[in-house]
């Protein structure tokens, strides 16, 4: 039977309001909480409805980054993943580098299906998917929003600018998920406590003789422009004359 | 009597051209209440900003007798800022006065106008990494000063108390204009008898608070929600009991839901759902938090949920993974009363009674409710954690809402008589204003009455401040 890998990703919560450092050096982190990339939850909500149908026997989720992001295994097995991988990396790592490094999981693991999400929410990079199918030099189907598998085939539904298109693609394959796809569950206390007891495997990325010679540099983090506060008018009379005097009418 | 034109003039000169609106369209927002119970009239709203142009406003409402009604956010849920509907008193607004005007982060406190907005006091103290822990549904609305003069609670009074508990002094204007500087910013001041504790709780009807002196506490940094099905109120009784003592009291949330509540909130607002796949009777929504970040309190949580389960106490739990699964269970407890709303007359009460003596109070209230109205759906949910109950009641299904609406004295009566044999309270966190009047009149000790009477007396001789409200 065959088996899915998940990659998920550990980002600042989509919830939180994120503050840039006073330095301009990237955005603070410390004391603030983390959760799987929304995106990476549905791809492996996906995974988890595949096994359930009996479509695949395993799902193994994987994360590059911190020790940190060993919660966020965590988390991943107790949605319901059998096994997780966590590939150690203390400094931040691009698209590039984490496609390498899934690249190496899946020449371990052969699986069926990579499933992923379209991206990240942090650096709304949206490159790792992409890369990943062609370093493995296998069929890509991004930004699904319905994924139906058929013995070696799977039709991916995708959001396009035009409405939806179907394609048709052959496994293994990588398939990056949109919002739509599905709605991920919530973790119930007895698989919170199975999930302590299932196997998580630690990899140093020397290990995996990946590359991960950053690409690009960032200069500097700055926050957006602050929005002003709005005024109060009396009347509609100075509504009207105020927006005309913005030019705004 | 119609206050004259001239003292009218007077009390505008005091404000100055901005500081008072007169004009029917911009006074009638403060003549109706939240609730759309009561409608008042006023010939002016006057908003002072100052602690001083307070004290002359009602220097002068005292001189000539003038009834005063403060105003904060205009969100009581028993017509306490309202004024009377023969428009012979004037309203103070404290909306202009909303400086923070001081925070002292090493000693954990700030000092804030009473027209601060809840939600900017809470925020200017999360600025310097700190928590005002007060919380309330109108929080970004309703005002500091309204949150004083009720002694607000909320949802997180299990760990840090009532309004009450989180003010270490009080600047007040008393009714005859003399300005009392109590913003004091200790914690220990044995110093004879505690003013402060007059006029948190009086509704206004002892003076004019302008600003208070408030504690903070350490921002939390971990927080765990968890959702959970119990067997009944009283599994939900020991579950809090052990999480209180497995967390070293590190709950601060701790709310009951019937299933009557959940179901009426997933047939009536969007986008909410059932956690679990099977229904259970009662429902607990629980959070635990700490300042700490490498805190084991999710392990303890983990661990006692999973021991209540294997015990029976808690027949099934989610924990949130993220802050839009804390939303989304949050959302849950706080639609509970647009549900109620959306699916029809209901008869509400606000009542506490030790969290102790809950589960039996469930049993024999619903028991009683159900004998007097048989098919009513009866909602007992809100704040386990501290005793505080809504203790609701649903017209039957296909029942005639009028009809229904008519008992709710009879009901009423029933209730608070029943509440008062468990000696609890009538009315635990939204006061008495004008709509409990004569329930405060009932239920309050004769002494206690007595005592209150007198300090309104000494304070107040010519009965100008929030006049027909509470006593």
């Amino acid at each position: 039977m065959s088996k899915i890998l998940v990659a998920l990703k550990r980002v600042v919560d989509a919830n939180i309001r994120v503050r840039v450092k006073p330095d301009g050096s990237g955005v603070a982190t410390e004391g603030v909480k983390m959760s799987i990339n929304p995106f990476d939850e549905i791809a492996l909500e996906e995974a988890l409805r595949i096994k359930e149908k009996g479509a695949a026997a395993e799902v193994v989720v994987a994360s590059v980054g911190p020790d940190d992001a060993q919660q966020q295994l965590r988390t991943g097995l107790a949605m319901g993943a059998d096994r997780a991988i966590h590939v150690r990396a203390d400094q931040p790592i691009e698209p590039l580098a984490v496609a390498r490094v899934l690249l190496k999981l899946i020449e371990r693991e052969q699986p069926k299906i990579v499933l992923l999400g379209k991206q990240a929410i942090d650096d709304d990079n949206n490159q790792t998917g992409q890369m990943l199918a062609a370093l493995w030099n296998r069929p890509q189907a991004t930004f699904a929003s319905k994924v139906e598998l058929s013995g070696d085939t799977a039709r991916v539904s995708r959001e396009v600018d035009t409405g939806l298109e179907t394609i048709e693609i052959d496994l293994p394959a990588v398939i990056t998920t949109d919002l739509r796809l599905n709605e991920p569950r919530y973790v119930k206390l007895p698989e919170i406590m199975k999930a302590k007891k299932k196997p998580l495997e630690t990899l140093a990325l020397d290990e995996l003789g990946v590359d991960i010679t950053p690409q690009f540099k960032v200069l500097n983090y700055a926050p957006p422009p602050a929005r002003q506060k709005g005024i109060m008018v009396k009347d509609v009379a100075e509504l009207v004359a105020t927006l005309k005097q913005r030019g705004l009418l | 009597m119609a206050i004259r034109a001239s003292i009218l003039d007077e009390l505008r000169r005091i404000v100055g051209p901005a500081g008072y609106l007169d004009q029917p369209s911009d006074i009638e927002p403060y003549t109706i209440d939240h609730r759309r119970l009561y409608r008042g009239a006023t010939p002016l709203v006057l908003r002072p900003q100052s602690t001083e142009e307070v004290s002359r406003i009602l220097r002068l409402c005292n001189e000539e007798r003038i009834g005063v009604v403060p105003i904060g956010g205009n969100t009581s849920y028993c017509g306490g800022a309202t004024p009377s509907a023969d428009g012979n008193q004037i309203v103070v607004s404290l909306a202009r006065m909303r400086r923070i005007r001081s925070i002292d982060p090493d000693n954990f406190t700030l000092i804030a106008e009473a027209g601060c907005v809840l939600q900017e006091v809470q925020e200017a103290a999360a600025a310097v990494d700190r928590l005002f822990p007060l919380s309330l549904g109108s929080e970004g609305s309703c005002q500091l000063g309204g949150n004083l003069s009720t002694n607000a609670g909320g949802t997180a009074v299990l760990r840090y108390g009532m309004m009450r508990d989180l003010v270490l002094g009080l600047e007040v204007v008393l009714p005859d204009g003399r300005i009392w500087d109590g913003l004091s910013q200790l914690r220990k001041d044995n110093t004879g008898y505690d003013l402060r504790n007059l006029f948190i709780g009086a509704e206004g009807t002892l003076g004019i608070i302008t600003a208070a002196s408030c504690k903070l506490f350490s921002r939390p940094r971990e927080l765990i929600t968890a959702f959970a099905a119990v067997a009944d109120p009283s599994a939900a009784v020991t579950l809090l009991s052990r999480l209180r003592a497995a967390t070293g009291d590190a709950v601060s949330t701790f709310e009951l839901i019937p299933r009557f509540g959940l179901d009426l909130v997933i047939r009536h607002v969007p986008g909410t759902s059932d956690p679990f796949d099977e229904a259970h009777s009662w429902y607990v929504l629980t959070e635990v938090s700490s300042a700490r970040t490498d805190s084991e309190l999710r392990e303890i949580i983990e661990r006692e949920l999973f021991a209540a389960i294997e015990n029976g106490t808690v027949r099934d739990a989610v924990i949130a993974q993220n802050e839009a699964q804390r939303e989304a269970f949050w959302r849950l407890r706080e639609s509970i009363p647009e549900g109620q709303r959306l699916e029809g007359a209901s008869i509400k009460h606000d009542i506490s009674v030790p969290t102790s003596a809950l589960p039996r109070f469930i049993e024999e209230a619903s028991a009683m409710l159900n004998s007097l109205v048989p098919d009513a759906r009866i909602l007992p949910y809100g704040h386990l954690g501290d005793g505080n109950l809504h203790f609701n009641l649903s017209v039957p299904v296909g029942g005639d809402a009028a009809q229904f609406m008519a008992r709710a004295g009879q009901i009423h009566s029933a209730m608070y008589d029943l509440v008062a044999r468990y000696g609890g309270s009538f009315s635990a966190e939204h006061g008495i204003g004008q709509l409990k009047r004569t329930e405060l009149a009932r239920y309050k000790h004769p002494v206690a009455l007595e005592v209150m009477r007198a300090i309104k007396q000494t304070l107040d001789p010519n009965g100008i401040m929030n006049p027909g409200k509470v006593l």
